[in-house]
């Protein structure tokens, strides 16, 4: 039988993902004993992982290099790939917003040259541009992305907010909320068709155990 | 400027001696079959204006062609497609001719950043399209057409999956909702982005069963059945007979004897194209990309003047050649049979004798730079060729055998009689 491939994010989104991949019965201890291999093998049920930057993980599937992948939904904004997002895994959520100084609140449109500083030019701009039919220009940063309306070197940012803290202490407020970020199965399109079986299989125990989580967590 | 005269852009590859022979011989065996069933080849220019492919309907975004202008400041774009320049073809120089016309074609097309090509922007297509009639047979034709030239390249393990557009507008139909928000749904369900679907379903008023039908819609995929399931939901009109139309043409396959290839996906849709009917998609391992995608577009031609229903599919060439080095099917590869060396006696004696091989169907390569025997034996040994005919005089003639390392010396007449 062929392998199935699953492109893994490096780091803590992989950690939750080997974690759920487990319960299905897949073995990943070659990724727990913390080996420095790039590729982890499942012999009993032919199945591979690759660890890549999450920015990578889209670009694997979309190519059809590996089957499906567990990586961000900004990830999946950003770079606009070609495949099938079946599953919301929850964890790892966040939201993508646009924020600002508080006395831009609601004045958004006001106003003339926007200049946007994120790390996500691709969202930001289809966000600006087709959601709110607005010119800006964007300045791609690579880090500490809330300095930037500080210091005058724009006007708004576009970034990834989970608690609000960091926005707080600097000042800064949510000014409109562009997406909900968590993290999602993903799945070449033609595996999707050729391998649909086996995806499915992972799908739906991956699918059922987030129900049972959800009834668990309602019932207590 | 020189600094770029070794490279080749973006997206563009050489294809060279073993890939470019598979290529050809792939390319020969499709017009084969195309020509076997009746198409006529035609050849569009690859230069197009680009009015021709700037209608929404055309299904390429005008970011992705390339383009240059003439003389007069008209923008040209390098063809992007070969579908629509035939549907121009047609309704302009066929528009009085007898119906149905079934054309054909093979050629490259060019485009940015297209899947289609598995991210190449010069790529290879090879289809058929039969325009002037909209019946599920004409649908059925091009469908086992396609089938049958997956099989002839060699693939054995694929499978082409087919929809139909109008369930899904008949369904859009129903919701009431407006051309922005049906465009929002289409592209969360081209992407069978379900968490999306769901979310944006929730925020619409749309009617509870059509709600359901339509977030469960990416999982209508598979057999036959689908086509059942679909069935017992409260459908339009429209969707009903998208779905009598898919069956019909089902049917139709089940006597070509096609049914183990095909499966059916509701859930199907292209974004920004012409389809108006059927549509389908090839599938094989190895490659991440379709390897053939067509539909009936029963609107092109109007665009460029008269009316004609019209069906056709479109092959990748060289996805297909990627899918069959992927799943390691042989191919054959270029051979030359035997390399001719002669001696100044000889030498219009290996003239002829190099005719007369190749007139019998060998691949015969003559010597000419001068080799002796050793040297000749070497060459042939490092290029794969398999003898060695050396020309002593008008009469004498040795054979090397390179495998076997053997000799044998024949007359000259001899060897023309066999």
């Amino acid at each position: 039988m062929r392998y199935l491939s699953i492109a893994l994010s490096k780091g803590r989104l992989a950690d939750a993902a080997v974690e759920m991949l487990e319960k299905l019965g897949i073995d990943c201890s070659e990724y727990k004993a913390g080996s420095r291999k790039l590729i982890f093998t499942d012999e009993s049920n032919k199945i591979r992982f690759f660890l890549v930057k999450p920015a990578d993980v889209p670009t694997y599937v979309e190519y059809g290099a590996a089957d499906m992948g567990i990586v961000g939904k900004d990830t999946l904004l950003e770079e606009g790939r070609n495949l099938y997002e079946v599953l919301d895994l929850g964890f790892a959520a966040c939201r993508m917003v646009v924020a600002g100084p508080a006395e831009l609140a609601g004045k958004l449109d006001s106003l003339n040259n926007k200049r946007v500083a994120t790390k996500y030019p691709r969202i930001a701009r289809e966000y600006f541009e087709h959601k709110r039919r607005e010119s800006i220009e964007v300045i791609k940063l690579n880090g500490s992305v809330e300095l930037a309306p500080l210091v005058g070197l724009s006007e708004v940012i576009v970034d990834l907010v989970e608690s609000g803290r960091t926005l707080k202490e600097n000042g800064l407020v949510v000014l409109d909320t562009i997406a909900d970020i968590s993290a999602r199965l993903v799945v070449n399109r033609v595996s999707a068709k050729m391998e649909s079986e086996r995806i499915n299989r992972i799908a739906d125990g991956l699918r059922k155990q987030l129900e049972d989580k959800r009834s668990g967590d309602t019932s207590r | 400027m020189s600094k770029w005269k070794i490279y080749t852009p973006d997206g563009v590859q050489d294809i060279l001696c073993d890939d470019c022979y598979q290529k050809r011989e792939l390319e020969h065996k499709l017009r084969m079959l195309f020509r076997s069933c009746g198409f006529n080849e035609i050849e569009p220019p690859a230069i197009e204006f680009y009015d021709v492919f700037a209608s929404e309907g055309s299904g390429i975004m005008q970011e992705n062609m390339f383009k240059f202008f003439d003389q007069q400041g008209r923008i040209l774009v390098l063809r992007p497609d070969i579908t629509v320049p035939v549907a121009r073809i047609t309704a302009t120089k066929f528009k009085d001719a007898v119906w149905p016309l079934r054309f054909s074609y093979i050629g490259n097309v060019y485009r940015y950043n297209d899947y289609g090509g598995g991210k190449q922007n010069e790529f290879t297509q090879a289809g058929v399209e039969i325009l002037g009639v909209n019946t599920p047979e004409s649908d059925a034709e091009v469908i086992s057409i396609a089938i049958q030239a997956l099989k002839t390249s060699g693939l054995e393990n694929f499978q082409i999956d087919i929809g139909q557009v109008d369930f899904f507008n008949g369904l859009m139909e129903e919701t009431g909702l407006s051309e922005e928000e049906i465009s929002q749904i289409r592209l969360l369900m081209n992407r069978k982005d379900n968490v999306g679907l769901g979310g944006f379903l929730k925020r619409t008023a749309i009617r509870d069963d059509l709600k359901q039908l339509i977030s469960d819609l990416p999982r209508f995929f598979g057999s036959s059945d689908v086509i059942e399931k679909a069935r017992s939901y409260k459908l339009n009109e429209k969707s009903r007979a998208a779905l009598d139309n898919i069956s019909r043409i089902l049917e139709i396959l089940d006597d070509y004897g096609h049914s183990q290839y095909i499966s059916v996906d509701l859930g199907m849709l292209r974004d920004l194209t012409y389809d108006t009917g059927v549509i389908f998609r090839g599938f094989t391992y190895g490659v991440g990309f379709p390897i053939l995608t067509g539909s009936r577009y029963d609107k092109l031609a109007g665009e460029f003047g008269k009316e004609c229903p019209a069906t056709g599919f479109t092959l990748g060439v060289n996805m297909v050649m990627m899918a069959l080095q992927r799943q390691k099917i042989q191919a054959e590869k270029p051979a030359t049979d035997t390399f001719v060396r002669y001696e100044r006696e000889g030498r219009a004696a290996a003239f002829e004798l190099c005719s007369v091989l190749r007139k019998q169907g060998l691949n015969v390569e003559l010597d000419v730079s001068n080799m002796n025997v050793q040297e000749a034996a070497r060459y042939a040994a490092e290029k794969n060729i398999g003898g060695v005919i050396s020309i002593l005089d008008e009469d004498n003639v040795e054979i090397h055998y390179i495998q076997s390392g053997e000799t044998t010396r024949v007359k000259i007449s001899e060897l023309l009689k066999r």
